[in-house]
């Protein structure tokens, strides 16, 4: 579905395809030369926030003077040699040439075949050498000499069946069998009049590339205008996986032959003064405030039409938006709910002990107020982070476009095109719930400041509107066209001043929204490139990866601290609060593909650990005791009683009870150590949280007369029973942490004496763990196996559900029925850590007891069943996981998303289907593809390397741009910068070389 | 000025159906009148009215229709019934409350036998099963008793277990918030209390334990025979008035 704003007449002489905005513009050119009022109009796009690219045949530093210097702030040029030689970027810092991907291709390679179809020729008795050297460095020229004048291409097919060889085609396949036989895999060969060609590339290629790199810019291929002039090569096969068909953008002609039709072509007459008009109509559409289009695939994008009028707290929540350091939502733009809007800040809390919560911040997306009941659409496009909106129709219409720049966090920008009479409103909104609001105007702009507990968040907006009479200055309805740009300002320990905020609020309406947008845009094209998962099979799975994906990645600042609560930046559900969610389920991710998160997530545990250490103190104990759930502060706010969802109030015992989670942030560390090699961290924070939570557990255990090592009185992750003794996933967690403790500390002292290490060493040997060698099934806590043998999969109709509440707390207490992975959860937190082959056991055992009325749960079943290969329930819990919010299976979506669910489909994907663990500097892989797959695609970034992985059913890809060290399915490979394939050899990976 | 009307007959109850339509006028801002329909003698009817000051109205016809009729006119906010011995006699408790209540748009008002109700209405619950007619139930009641200064209780009651509850302390307010957004600033002030069960069983229970003065829940217009199963059961075993609002 696409609009670039209100429908509207095009001018008779431009095809209506063309009567829209476009994101990108490619001027692929036969010649070399540019005239000086099409390059001016290239700046000018390009100053005006376009992506504008020009292929043309020449050396890119050669392009770079034709076109000239560039506007100011003007986003970079593509520019490339149609003939193969390279692209780079232009920018206002010099031109920057882009890496090809390599292919094992070098000239020499093509000279060889070059040399050997020349023979070929002389064979067949004509004259034939190689072309003098032309500086390419990816095509070789074979000259051959007819003997007689060749007018037409049917005279040289004619000379070259007279010569023996089949024709055009004869001798393109004569030189194909060449090129292979000299190593080169995919040639491409030209034939002409006295010459062939080999080369590595041809103009479609480049073209493919110059596509790509826009594609990595954050344009799809959609938004992306190609405006040929003159005749070349198209790129008309399918693209390869990085992006999509490229069939899909808009092809124009411009050539003097309009009666010649070329299928997907638009054709135009005029030569160079109409292409100058096409792109001058592209200025023009941006000069007059046009709005993106809605072009996002479907895989890319979530799209839900609100005709009933309906107001939806749960779909508005799908819709938030957030930058890693703020986060909006609420309903549609214009209406009548404007109160139901909410703004919230990374780590900003108001409030004291329990009822800590997220200050409610000032808000910048309302526009005024609309009649209610009006039928919405909107549209977020995942790739981009823009959220389209169209409430109303015809002319009563308000359509926009917004978003959170992911590349100047704090920074909120909106389009809106609106009737001429709707009034915005103010750029800035107070929030609509009780909070200390102050507000005033500084250098003529206004700003709102609004105080919390210790912190705060400022807000200040500009906005300018610019009337239109129908669409892009055309004739018809006067509609407005409203730009306004607002900078959040937040603090979590002071007041953020207003002066800061007015200022960033200005600096950035300068930029404008069509600067704002590409650096927004390209921003987030970053994060997909080390982040994105392409599941080729299951489409909207596909898109609910995608979905999930996005708001993780929003939700986690990358610097400072991250206080990552269960819903993150998506809601006020949850008061944001930090539980082991943040450690288990979404940092990995985040190590995984944005480590600097990862890193600020592990910041908000360290600077909160003396306050950790102090709680051990008061609890009569050693070390460091992190919260069960915390805030600003770092203490503990978990409440002791509440209501639950029958009215009962019950009490709640977690604060005092799951002590799991004190292993559970150093294991967080681990990871991100393992994952980025960041060796500053690991020699500083990281040993001192390893450190002080080992002597925790070494003051909480105790052990008994006959040796072995006990923790009494703990609640595990299963919730349904409280409090057991040597929950086994509590105990191999600190059995873990004491050791690793202890390892880390062999290596220097550091203030860990040789005796305390030893102690470590002792008490991690004889704790117990609840496993039994007969049947290979670690026993939950202790006395589990004497409670009722209930099988909840047999008893309940369906699962999830909430077992505490269809049997009753008593009978759940007594019953082996569990809330979610338990022991489970050391299978899939620290495979290492449990006996060898004790999956199979341990999920036959628990999984047909597990209730799953923990959201959290679906997705540590996924990723274990896969990789246990019994892919039938993987799947089912893959997509409960997935689609948890999507279908808002929990009735609480609207409070925000379940950002540890994202974190856990993630985790079933990379971890359980792709079998990928980092360790001990090696990246590990042992995929599986069930049977209605056709591929699986990661991209990590691991220690520093960018690596994509890709999983066909029997082969096995993986690319990086530096070389890493593998374990494919057990073996150790070097993987090569570049690709290093593998195929299915029985239960084996072989290298292919 | 709008009017809460007492439509009373010759029993015992017609004293309770004054006092309830007394309180609800007071609350409400409304004037109060009591109307009785003709079928054979009014003198009790009308010694129960003088007793509270008023002098009943005598509307003839059929009972039912007489008090659609009523109860449709534009100034009628509320019309009160009494009902007669919930567990004996021909016709099924309520049966004329229910008639009209199926019949208008207006709410009605049933009060039950044997009970005393109280002189004021200060906390109005109401019952709510997550569909969408309950939901403009509540719409309905809260716009009615805006200003009114009542104490509102919603009880709010699923039928179906949940399939998940994360952390308890929490879950509640997560689970309510797209219910609060729903219906806006006007459940500012409003107590939620959730509930999984039986809808009946678990509405009695509230009235229980929140005690309230008067119960609203949503009754089905156009009304039948095999509509409102749960008010109805409500209503049989409810021991304070119920008001039912018509819903689509």
């Amino acid at each position: 579905m696409t609009s670039g704003g209100p429908a509207a007449t095009p001018p008779p002489d431009l095809p209506p395809a063309l009567d829209r905005r476009f994101e990108g513009v490619l001027l692929w050119s036969s010649r070399p030369s540019l005239a000086v009022r099409t390059a001016r109009l290239l700046g000018d796009l390009a100053g005006a926030g376009a992506a504008v690219a020009w292929i043309a045949p020449l050396p890119a530093a050669s392009l770079a003077e034709r076109l000239g210097p560039l506007p100011p702030g003007a986003v970079p040029v593509l520019l490339a040699d149609g003939c193969g030689s390279g692209r780079a970027e232009l920018g206002s810092d010099g031109l920057h040439p882009l890496p090809s991907a390599p292919d094992g291709t070098d000239l020499e390679m093509l000279r060889t075949a070059a040399g050997a179809v020349a023979d070929r020729l002389v064979r067949h008795g004509l004259a034939a050498r190689l072309a003098p050297d032309a500086g390419s460095t990816a095509a070789v020229s074979v000259e051959f000499s007819p003997g007689v004048r060749l007018s037409s291409r049917a005279d040289l097919k004619r000379l070259l069946f007279d010569h023996g060889l089949r024709g055009i085609v004869g001798l393109a396949d004569a030189a194909t069998e060449e090129a292979r036989a000299a190593g080169v895999v995919d040639v491409r060969v030209a034939v002409e009049r006295g010459r062939v060609v080999l080369a590595t590339a041809d103009a479609g290629d480049v073209a493919l590339e110059v596509a790509t790199d826009l594609w990595r810019r954050g344009v799809d291929i959609r938004s992306l205008l190609v405006l040929l002039d003159g005749t070349t090569g198209l790129p008309r096969r399918a693209a390869p996986v990085v992006v999509p068909d490229v069939r899909e953008a808009t092809f124009v002609l411009v050539d003097g032959s309009a009666d010649r039709e070329r299928p997907g072509i638009q054709t135009l007459t005029g030569g160079a003064e109409r292409v100058r008009y096409v792109l001058s109509c592209q200025l023009r559409l941006r000069r007059h405030r046009a709005l993106p289009a809605r072009v996002a695939p479907a895989e890319w994008s979530l799209e839900t039409c609100d005709d009933d009028g309906r107001p939806s707290a749960a779909r508005d929540a799908l819709f938030a938006l957030a930058d890693g350091w703020v986060g909006t939502g609420g309903p549609p733009l214009a209406g009548d709910r404007v109160d139901r809007v909410w703004t919230v800040a990374n780590a900003v809390y108001d409030g004291e002990g329990p009822a800590t919560h997220l200050l409610p911040g000032p808000v910048p997306f309302a526009l005024g107020t609309a009649e209610p009941d009006r039928p919405v659409v909107r549209l977020l496009d995942l790739r981009t982070g823009l959220l389209h909106e169209r409430s109303g129709s015809d002319g009563s219409a308000v359509e926009s476009v917004r978003f959170l720049s992911l590349d100047r966090p704090t920074t909120a920008v909106v389009r809106a095109s609106v009737p001429g009479g709707h009034r915005t409103g103010p750029p800035v909104h107070e929030p609509h719930t009780g909070v200390r609001v102050e507000s005033g105007v500084l250098s003529g702009t206004r700003w709102v400041r609004v105080s919390g507990a210790t912190g705060g968040i400022a807000a200040a907006g500009l906005q300018s509107r610019a009337v239109v009479a129908g669409t892009h200055g055309r004739d018809g309805p006067r509609r407005a066209v409203v730009d306004r740009v607002v900078a959040l300002g937040t603090a979590t320990d002071m007041l953020p001043g207003e002066a800061e905020v007015v200022d960033a609020a200005s600096r950035a309406a300068a930029i404008g929204f069509d600067g704002l947008l590409a650096s927004h845009r390209r921003a987030w094209a970053r994060r997909w490139e080390d982040a994105d998962i392409l599941l080729e099979g299951d489409d909207a799975l596909q898109r609910a990866i995608r979905f999930s994906l996005f708001h993780l990645m929003g939700s986690v600042a990358d610097t400072g601290e991250a206080a990552v609560g269960a819903r993150g930046l998506t809601g006020t559900g949850y008061s944001g609060h930090v539980f082991w969610d943040a450690d288990a389920f979404v940092l990995p991710f985040l190590a995984a593909t944005h480590p600097a998160s990862a890193r600020a997530m592990l910041e908000y545990r360290v600077r909160r650990l003396p306050v950790a250490i102090a709680a051990a103190r008061a609890l009569g104990r050693d070390g460091a005791h992190f919260p069960w759930e915390s805030a600003h502060t770092g203490e503990d706010v978990t409440p002791t009683s509440a209501r639950d969802r029958t009215g009962k109030v019950v009490p709640i015992r977690t604060g005092q009870l799951e002590e799991h989670i004190v292993a559970q942030v150093p294991l967080a560390a681990d990871t991100y150590v393992e994952w980025s090699g960041d060796r500053k961290f690991e020699r500083g924070p990281y040993r001192n949280l390893l450190v002080e939570t080992a002597r925790y557990w070494a003051s909480r255990i105790r052990v008994e007369p006959d040796g072995t090592g006990h923790i009494y009185g703990v609640i595990g992750p299963d919730e349904y029973h409280e409090p057991v003794d040597d929950n086994a996933c509590t105990n191999v967690l600190a059995r873990w942490n004491l050791n690793r403790a202890a390892e880390l500390f062999d290596e220097g002292s550091d203030g860990v004496s040789v005796a305390e290490r030893s102690r470590w060493r002792d008490l991690a040997a004889g704790l117990y763990d609840g496993y039994d060698g007969d049947t290979g099934v670690y026993e939950q806590f202790a006395g589990f196996h004497r409670l009722e043998p209930l099988i909840i999969a047999e008893v309940a109709e369906r699962r999830p559900i909430a077992a505490d509440l269809l049997l009753g707390p008593d009978r759940t207490h007594g019953a082996q029925v569990i809330k979610q992975a338990d022991v489970l959860m050391l299978h899939h937190l620290v495979p290492d850590q449990v006996v060898p082959g004790s999956l199979e056991p341990n999920l036959r055992f628990y999984e047909r007891r597990t209730a799953h009325g923990s959201s959290l749960s679906p997705a540590i079943y996924a990723s274990l069943l896969a990789r246990a290969r019994d892919f039938e329930p993987a799947l089912d819990a893959l997509r409960t996981a997935a689609f948890l919010d999507l279908d808002d299976l929990t009735g609480s979506s609207s409070a925000g998303l379940h950002l540890a669910t994202m974190g856990g489909v993630w985790q079933a994907l990379a971890f359980g289907f792709g079998g990928l663990r980092a360790r001990s500097g090696r990246l590990h892989l042992d995929p599986v593809l069930p049977p209605t797959w056709s591929a699986l695609e990661f991209r990590v970034r691991f220690r520093g390397a960018a690596v994509r992985i890709r999983k066909e059913h029997a082969h096995l890809s993986v690319t990086t741009d530096r070389p890493v060290d593998l374990v494919v399915s057990g073996k150790a490979v070097t993987g090569d910068r570049g690709t290093t394939r593998f195929r299915r050899h029985g239960p084996d990976w072989e290298e292919e070389r | 000025m709008t009017r809460v009307v007492a439509a009373i007959d010759n029993s015992a109850t017609a004293r309770s159906v004054l006092r309830v339509a007394r309180a609800a006028a007071t609350a409400f801002g409304a004037d109060l009148e009591a109307v009785h329909v003709l079928e054979d003698g009014h003198e009790t009817a009308a010694a129960s009215a003088a007793a509270v000051g008023l002098t009943l109205r005598i509307l003839s016809g059929e009972p039912a229709e007489a008090l659609t009729a009523e109860a449709d006119r534009a100034d009628v906010l509320a019309v009160v019934f009494g009902l007669r011995d919930r567990t004996s006699g021909p016709r099924p408790a309520g049966h004329l409350v229910l008639e009209v209540a199926g019949r208008t748009e207006t709410p009605v008002v049933g009060v039950p036998p044997d009970i005393v109700p109280s002189d004021r209405l200060s906390t109005l619950l109401v019952a709510m099963e997550g569909s969408t007619s309950s939901s403009e139930a509540l719409r309905r009641t809260l716009r009615m008793s805006a200003g009114a200064g009542l104490d509102l209780v919603v009880v709010h009651v699923d039928e179906d277990v949940p399939p998940f509850t994360d952390q308890v302390q929490h879950e509640s307010d997560a689970y309510l918030h797209e219910f609060v957004a729903r219906h806006g600033p006007a459940l500012r002030d409003v107590r939620i209390e959730l509930r999984i069960g039986a809808p009946s069983d678990e509405v009695l229970a509230a009235i229980d334990s929140v005690a309230p003065d008067l119960v609203a829940v949503g009754w089905p217009h156009p009304g039948g025979p095999d509509r409102g199963e749960v008010a109805r059961e409500i209503l049989t075993h409810s021991p304070v008035p119920l008001l039912l609002v018509p819903v689509p």
